[in-house]
């Protein structure tokens, strides 16, 4: 169980979080690996829908930033 | 054509041609040691034998010089060809025992040792360099002596002048007899690689560089033997296309035209006269512009961090300043190259980034000029977070040390201290200069130079020289960065288009734009192109295994990797390979769409496909930049985001882009100096501009300010402006207004104004953000307490109103750094120094008894105001640094101020009196959140706007119709804001110009079959996009204006039907990268 890693699906904006993302790259922030990013364009387009499919297929964590 | 058989298959090979030629061609090996396919065959090893039938009896020829005839049969590997080839091998092998290749082939006949008598000799007398020394158009050698005395030689064994050492024999020799280093006495050296600063070498054929455009290779007609000899052309023979053309004459090409931007940069500074640098001698002494290509991922090393001596990674570098700069000793450079310090600090940055921590990097400088926006930053995480040291020194000379590659350093600390270090490396930061073609060019014209021979301008119109339609922009206007250099070429531009504003758009140039393919219906054929991003990315993540793992996807058709994905070949060759393999759906996995979507959008619509079948993923910004310390689980992640890719790229569809008009209105908010030269810039491009200004009147902060660092009046230049704005027919003045709300979106904005309590509503297609700094309010030093304290802004005041109290001033102190370059405001207000010491050189003037001390940090005079500070020094201006930790202590008392400093020289306080302390207080943000809020543009900690790209966007924002120029952007001088005003109106008339804008094809779109009548669409969408239909069969049922759309998908995410999708993240894509995780 130590070595557990949880796997996390993120919905990120296109405009910000996105941004945020590519900007913590640029200043070589370091962080863990285990998150997947999906670009969207708005978190306003994340629907539940796709919160549950992300459960559905395995995922620990969905974090939505926008 | 003639048909003959080979090996007993049927072959076929051109009348002439030998039958080495046709083996050659089909892949039949035939073993030759003299066979050069630029040159005549002579026949001369006789390794090539083969046997040929002639349909009565078979005979030996050697392949290379026995043409080929109709019918015959040639046999190139029998018993009698082995064996015959086995006795020459033997013999060759007696005579030249050592010799690599003739080793080699005799083991491959199966020949350990000679029967004959060896002979220690490595020429096998096949008289290739013979041949190709007639070539060249020389023959300076020959075969001389006869039988076993046969050599090659010149005549009578004597040099020659005939012979150019050009190498063409040595080159071809296949023994290695022939050395050039034999010919010429000497070490040679290859012809340095202009684009890698000697430390490669090119051939007289090259390309410039990987991402030169065109990508065609050019020929060095001063190093091509052709041009010299009229012989060779050997390359002719090689070119596949016969694309090689000697005889090209360099073309006089003369064009009509209005105005003339110069732009031809600078010359980096050569250290090599100066002697006690060792940089001509030493290897390890590098200029700063070689070590930028030895960290280069394309660079003479692929980016391995190695000193150039004995290739071994260095442990400590050490980093001068000021080479070529602020020297007039050595070099007549008197001003400041403005780009090293930072330069410096960059490079030990990525030094230690390239290294591992443990690199010692120190660098020695006289003031560290980290005067750009969010430099100072860099600088104290150089210092604090990466431990980069910096010495405050000027290094006069460096020494070498007997037997060791090391270079030793002595130098003299602040306090007198001596000290000495040993290095590595040492980096010579040089600087800027302009080219005495660009000088020589420069007086054809009629263009003023400086001291520094820069083009001499004037603030109010930096990129405008004294000829009427020259401008002029980048390094060649004075020393100075990326981003400045960029704000001058749209400023430039800006200032040309205002004068050919009536000529626009009468010499356009359509873009052929092929048709698009239809791929509704077709299988998903994906094309994924992974991007090594130099070492970026390729230096971590396992970039070929991540194109295997790509190729294996489904619907994949084609995976490749690239060096840069996003350089013009790269580009180039991704549009033949979409064609070639008929793909019809791309995904690039490099850094970021942010940036990089359009680019290869475009690609995609050079390639015949729709530009959105196109999905990016970043496995640069957001993997292997986040994940340094873990190559294999990031290359794990990129393989999963490719797959993601890969499964939302395959169910893409074209999309179609709607059509908007762009309202060819202009606001200015704001009407300072930048505010006001954009409106009348905008204006003289003929564009009705509306200038917003919250106060009563038009000038802005330049209203207090005395002169500029030139000695320009800056009243008389602001009247002058004020007063053409003004008078300006296209441009509405608003002064005691304020913004009170912003709807609408590029093109077509509604902004409504507040003036005394009323509102107005006013339209237009784009907006220019100058609302410019203030002066911070200092908090110390007896500021607000004791009136002899002032700022800046009120002591150039007094100067305008010629205070008769100013001439009796005896002792005058100036503090730099008041509020800036401190933890609260950790950023350098890069106007300070200039503007202090303009101001005690003013002081000086009027009273040259005076006295002045400036208590600074470091002193920024940057580019030529260098020459103000070399001035004032000349006048008797004292200069005393402080650290931030021990700061002047300023107290009050009836006879005059005192100023407590602590002396670093002596290292103790020392006490100076005054009756005028100066402070050089900081430049604030006005922190207008609202503004950022309506415009939707992002501020920074200092509450600075955030231009689009730091670099090759500084007057726009990622906003699309919103430009930025003047203090919003950074605080900045005069002449400095005038060009980012223009440059800010030139990207804006980029957009105004062209009338319409495409609107992204990234919609909600409604199936009304599924729609619900509910509304919820209709009352959530913020750009009230979606609507009820009000005739037809669907009556009542919603559906999306694809214009007003900005395609955030809120509509869709909340359709309780099922009837909203959102093309380009449709459910059923998003659905299928969550599918992939």
């Amino acid at each position: 169980m130590s070595d557990w890693e949880p796997k996390i699906t993120t919905f990120l904006c296109h405009w910000c979080s996105y941004g945020a993302a590519d900007l913590a790259g640029v200043s070589r922030l370091q962080y863990p690996h285990n998150f997947r990013v999906i670009r969207v364009p708005c978190s306003g387009r994340v629907s539940p829908k796709f919160i549950l499919a992300a459960f559905r297929h395995g995922a620990d964590g969905v974090w939505v930033s926008g | 054509m003639v048909t003959f058989k080979l090996n007993g298959v049927e072959v076929e090979g051109e009348e002439g041609q030998y039958i080495l030629q046709v083996a050659q061609k089909y892949g039949v090996e035939i073993p030759t040691l003299c066979h050069h396919k630029a040159l005549e065959p002579a026949g001369m090893c006789r390794l090539c034998t083969v046997e040929v039938f002639d349909g009565r009896r078979t005979r030996f020829v050697t392949s290379c010089n026995y043409p080929i005839w109709k019918g015959m049969e040639v046999f190139t590997d029998t018993e009698a060809v082995r064996s015959g080839r086995m006795l020459i091998l033997e013999m060759l092998l007696a005579r030249c025992p050592d010799v690599a290749i003739i080793k080699d082939l005799a083991k491959a006949y199966g020949i350990d040792e000679p029967r004959f008598k060896k002979e220690n000799d490595d020429c096998i007398l096949c008289g290739l360099c013979v041949r190709m020394c007639e070539k060249m158009g020389r023959s300076a050698i020959s075969l001389t002596g006869r039988g076993v005395d046969m050599v090659v030689d010149t005549p009578f064994h004597l040099q020659t002048d005939v012979c150019m050492a050009c190498g063409a024999c040595a080159s071809v020799c296949p023994t290695g007899h022939i050395k050039l280093e034999d010919i010429t006495g000497r070490k040679i050296k290859q012809i340095p690689s202009e684009y890698d600063m000697g430390l490669k070498g090119r051939k007289p054929i090259y390309v410039p560089y990987a991402q030169a455009i065109p990508n065609t290779p050019v020929i060095d007609r001063t190093k091509c033997v052709h041009f010299k000899t009229g012989g060779c052309k050997v390359c002719t023979n090689f070119c596949g296309v016969n694309a090689i053309d000697h005889s090209q004459k360099d073309e006089v090409i003369e064009l009509t035209v209005g105005s003339i931007i110069l732009a031809p940069g600078f010359r980096p500074f050569d250290p090599t006269e100066f002697a006690s640098y060792h940089y001509s001698s030493h290897p390890n002494v590098v200029t700063s512009m070689e070590f930028e290509r030895i960290l280069s991922a394309s660079g003479p090393t692929m980016g391995h961090l190695v000193r150039p001596s004995d290739k071994k990674e260095p442990k400590k570098i050490a980093w001068l300043q000021c080479v070529g700069s602020r020297d007039l000793n050595k070099c007549d450079h008197g001003y400041c190259s403005s780009v090293c310090c930072m330069y410096a600090i960059k490079e030990a940055v990525i030094a230690k980034e390239h290294a591992d921590k443990s690199l010692d990097c120190a660098i020695f400088y006289m003031d560290i000029r980290t005067h750009g926006k969010d430099f100072e930053r860099y600088y104290d995480d150089a210092r604090g977070k990466h431990g980069v040291r910096f010495i405050n020194t000027r290094v006069p000379t460096v020494e070498t040390i007997k037997g060791s590659d090391d270079i030793l350093i002595r130098y003299t600390l602040q306090n007198g201290q001596p000290n000495e270090e040993t290095f590595d490396m040492v980096v010579l930061s040089i600087g800027l200069e302009t080219s005495p073609k660009v000088v020589e060019m420069a007086r054809n014209m009629g263009i003023e130079l400086t001291e520094g021979q820069f083009a001499n301008t004037s603030s109010f119109r930096p990129v405008a020289t004294a000829q009427d339609g020259i401008y002029v922009c980048g390094a060649f206007a004075g020393p100075k960065d990326i981003p400045q250099s960029v704000i001058e070429a749209s400023s430039a531009a800006a200032e040309a288009g205002a004068l050919l504003t009536s000529a626009r758009n009468t010499l356009t140039k359509e873009k052929d734009i092929p048709e698009e393919r239809n791929i509704i219906g077709e299988r998903p054929r994906v094309g994924v192109f992974v991007c090594q991003c130099g070492i970026n990315i390729g230096g971590l993540v396992d970039v070929p295994s991540v194109r295997d793992y790509a190729a294996t996807l489904p619907y994949v058709e084609y995976a490749s990797d690239n060096l840069y994905t996003c350089s013009q070949d790269s580009q180039e060759n991704m549009a033949k390979i979409i064609k070639e393999k008929n793909l019809n759906r791309v995904v690039v996995a490099a850094c970021t769409p942010k940036t990089h979507e359009p680019l290869f959008q475009e690609t995609l619509v050079d390639a015949g496909l729709n530009k959105y079948v196109f999905e990016m993923t970043n496995i640069r910004n957001q993997c292997s930049w986040v994940h340094k310390d873990n190559p294999p689980m990031a290359t794990a992640k990129a393989k999963d985001l490719v797959r993601m890719a890969v499964a939302k790229a395959a169910l893409m569809e074209p999309l179609r882009e709607s059509e908007l008009e762009v309202d060819q209105r202009a606001l200015v908010v704001g009407a300072g100096i930048s505010g006001l030269v954009a409106a009348k810039t905008l204006s003289s491009q003929g564009y009705h501009v509306s200038l917003v200004e919250q106060s009563a009147s038009l000038g802005g902060n330049a209203l207090s300010l005395y002169k500029t660092w030139k000695g320009e009046h800056v009243q008389g230049h602001l009247a002058e402006l004020i007063n053409s704005v003004e008078s300006d027919g296209n441009i509405d003045i608003y002064k005691n207004t304020r913004l009170g709300n912003v709807e609408g979106f590029v093109g077509n904005f509604k902004t409504t104004l507040i003036a005394d309590g009323a509102d107005k509503t006013i339209e237009h297609g784009i907006a220019v953000i100058a609302t410019g700094g203030k002066e911070h309010t200092p908090d110390e030093y007896l500021y607000g307490k004791d009136p002899r304290v002032v700022t800046h802004l009120e002591l150039d005041k007094m100067f305008l109103a010629e205070d008769q109290k100013l001439k009796e001033i005896k002792n005058a102190v100036f503090i730099q750094c008041v509020g800036s370059r401190e933890p609260e405001r950790p950023y350098c207000s890069r106007v300070c120094c200039t503007h202090s010491i303009e101001s005690a050189i003013q002081l000086k003037e009027l009273n040259p008894d005076i006295t002045v001390y400036i208590l600074f940090r470091d002193i920024r005079s940057y580019g030529e105001r260098e020459y103000l500070y070399r001035e004032a020094r000349a006048k008797g201006v004292i200069f005393i640094r402080y650290e931030l930790d021990q700061k002047p202590e300023v107290t009050g008392g009836k006879d005059g101020l005192e100023i407590k400093v602590i002396n670093q020289v002596i290292g103790r306080p020392v006490i100076l009196k005054a009756d005028l302390v100066a402070l050089a207080s900081a430049i604030v943000s006005p922190r207008d959140e609202k503004l950022a809020q309506f415009f939707k543009i992002p501020m920074n900690e200092d509450g600075f706007f955030i231009e689009a790209h730091a670099k090759l966007g500084p007057s726009e924002f990622a906003t699309d119709g919103v430009f930025l120029c003047g203090m919003a952007h950074y605080p900045k001088p005069i002449d400095e804001s005038v060009a980012q005003a223009q440059a800010a109106v030139s990207r804006a008339v980029t957009l105004l110009a062209r009338q319409k804008v495409k609107v992204s094809g990234t919609v909600a779109q409604v199936n009304p079959v599924m729609c619900s009548s509910c509304g919820v669409c209709v009352d959530i969408c913020p750009y009230s996009a979606p609507s009820f239909i009000k005739q037809g069969p669907f009556t009542g049922r919603a559906e999306v204006n694809p214009v007003l759309c900005k395609g955030c998908g809120l509509c869709v995410a909340s359709c309780r039907s099922g009837a909203l999708n959102l093309k380009g993240f449709g459910t059923d894509q998003i659905m299928a990268m969550i599918n992939e995780i």
